[in-house]
């Protein structure tokens, strides 16, 4: 019945159907983006999490960190992964006369701080390097090809992804430690922690341990923080969007409002009909919560459809896995798009059915 | 036995400042089999008084009884309780729900009933108004004339005491006008209801047993 009361006027019905469509599309999408955005932010900031990165203070005596110094933190540090790292500076240049300025790091267990897209890491790349994608491609450069430093060669083993975290350089040449055996001292120390450790408890440690008074030997870095900051931040974002989804929402809970209150007083003389023949108030309330539940569950399911392609879209765009959009995490916004848009208009649909079932049907009939 | 009795019923409207006396003390009855028409000019009170005998109003002073039964101070709720059960309405514009078939517009009363199934009740009155090949038809292919007889037969799907007509024939030819009211008359005998109906037409007033005239809310004896 409620069904074909709504069937009577299919254009009005459309519209108000499309108002919750959008209303619902951008509570879902929106949410689905933040989470979206959230789940590439952790994804890119996992590897700097675990990090606690230690350079020599303006205190410091020598340039950098000295052998005994990092066997200092080794102690302190514990069950942690310690990767010492040289850099510097050089200019690569193609055999087709490109030459470009590259940083140059030097380490062991370089497999513990990079990953590549092509090509493997060994753990001590032994006469072996490797190289950023971009300087890769701008100097032509393969597999297999030699690169020059400080007039030595080296055969690339692989090509470094490009996301490192905040921290990765994106034109870098990664060598093995031997490369810059002249220089004495490390330019920092990164300390990958176990899962056990707290990166900030490390930190604390290996400052207690070398900084006495108010000297600073040696600088210790974490990225702890950062994660956290940019989670809020984009919690904030979250609550920010989703509010202009919601009030897309309210604009179509109007909207149903309106269209409830047009059908019902345009139908005022057959409602009174109604309650002559003996229709309770209560039933005519009912008919028309239904009428209004119905637009809201056909709304919400062509928005949660809607909302779906979008999600596996952006997830596709944003992370390049589609199906993830159909994790609980962005998922749960499709639920709460339909929940709010059912609930939205049965609320909105109160008003105009109390007013048509108090209607005294004397002055009903009397239209 | 009357089916319906109002004694010295009064209803006074307010109308923005001017308070309007629609009936005084008004005394009617019907009884089961009878069909009682009332006429009188328009803004006589005829509508008034149908609406008081249809228990869709509460009249200002005096008393109404249905079945021997005090209904003057029920609620509306109440009120819907006894038109539910015991009355039937047929309207001059039919007032039939445009979406519905005839069947399910003779069930309509029933509809939100899941206890009752009245849906035979439904298809043997339409058959014995002689519309049994136009059940699964909507309103609008129908003429007024079997339009009012759907409405007719909606009238009786609770089996009621009492069957109120506005102008049945308000909006039908001579012809038809006279159908319906040959139906009414059998409907009156088969099933033993009392029939009111108010009308300006004359033929009506050719087929009732009574008639009422109103003049100015009062009974013109």
């Amino acid at each position: 019945m409620a069904w074909r009361n709504l069937g009577r006027n299919r254009v009005r019905t459309a519209l108000a159907t499309l108002g919750i469509l959008i209303g619902v599309v951008a509570i879902a999408s929106l949410g689905m983006a933040t989470a979206a955005l959230q789940q590439q932010a952790t994804a890119d900031l996992q590897g700097l999490s675990n990090e606690v990165t230690v350079s020599a203070g303006p205190d410091n005596t020598n340039d950098g960190l000295t052998d005994d110094q990092v066997t200092d933190i080794r102690t302190v540090t514990g069950d942690a992964t310690v990767v010492p790292e040289k850099t510097n500076v050089t200019t690569l240049s193609a055999r087709n006369g490109v030459e470009t300025r590259v940083s140059v790091t030097a380490l062991t267990k370089a497999d513990a701080m990079y990953n590549v897209s092509r090509g493997q890491i060994s753990n001590r790349l032994r006469s072996g390097g490797l190289i950023s994608d971009s300087v890769a491609t701008q100097l032509n450069l393969e597999i297999g090809d030699p690169v020059s430093y400080e007039g030595r060669l080296y055969r690339i083993q692989g090509i470094l992804s490009s996301s490192q975290g905040l921290g990765g350089s994106q034109r870098e040449l990664v060598l093995p430690m031997s490369a810059m055996a002249d220089q004495n001292e490390y330019d920092s120390v990164t300390v990958l922690t176990t899962p056990e450790q707290s990166v900030d408890t490390l930190t604390t440690d290996i400052e207690s341990w070398f900084n006495e008074n108010d000297e600073e030997i040696v600088r210790v870095r974490n990225f702890a923080g950062v994660q956290e900051n940019v989670d809020s931040f984009l919690s904030t974002l979250q609550i920010g969007l989703i509010g202009i989804g919601s009030i897309s929402l309210v604009v179509a809970s109007v909207a149903i409002l309106n269209v409830m209150l047009m059908s019902t007083v345009e139908r005022k003389g057959e409602i009174g009909v109604l309650r002559a023949v003996g229709i309770r108030r209560g039933e005519v309330l009912r008919m028309i919560l239904t009428e209004a539940a119905f637009l809201g569950v056909i709304g919400g399911l062509l928005g949660v459809v809607v909302s779906a392609a979008i999600g596996v879209l952006l997830f596709e765009v944003l992370l390049g896995s589609p199906l993830e959009a159909f994790n609980w995490a962005s998922a749960q916004y499709l639920v709460y798009g339909m929940a709010f848009a059912v609930i939205a208009s049965v609320v909105s649909g109160l008003y105009p059915a109390w007013k048509a079932a108090n209607e005294r049907p004397v002055e009903a009939l009397r239209e | 036995m009357s089916v319906i009795e109002l004694v010295d019923v009064v209803k006074r409207y307010e109308n923005g400042t001017e308070l309007i006396t629609a009936l005084e003390e008004v005394t009617f009855q019907a009884t089961h089999g009878e069909m009682v028409t009332i006429i009188g000019p328009s803004g006589s009170g005829k509508s008034t008084l149908l609406n008081m005998i249809g228990l869709l109003d509460t009249p200002t002073e005096g008393t109404v009884r249905l079945n021997n039964r005090e209904v003057t101070d029920f609620s509306p709720d109440q009120l819907t309780e006894e038109r539910r059960s015991e009355i039937g309405f047929v309207f001059q514009d039919y007032h039939l729900l445009p979406m519905l078939t005839a069947t399910e517009n003779v069930e309509l009363p029933t509809m939100w009933d899941t206890a009752i199934d009245r849906h035979d009740r439904a298809v043997d009155l339409l058959e014995r108004v002689g519309l049994g090949d136009r059940r699964t038809h909507q309103p609008t292919q129908l003429s007024g004339g079997q339009r009012q007889r759907v409405a007719i037969a909606r009238a009786l799907i609770n089996e009621p005491d009492i069957l109120l007509a506005d102008e049945p024939t308000g909006n039908l030819d001579q012809d038809t006008g006279a159908t319906i009211l040959d139906e009414l008359t059998r409907l009156k005998q088969a099933e033993d209801i009392a029939i009111v109906a108010v009308t300006h037409d004359e033929q009506l007033v050719e087929y009732a047993d009574r008639v009422v005239e109103l003049v100015d809310g009062r009974i013109n004896t």
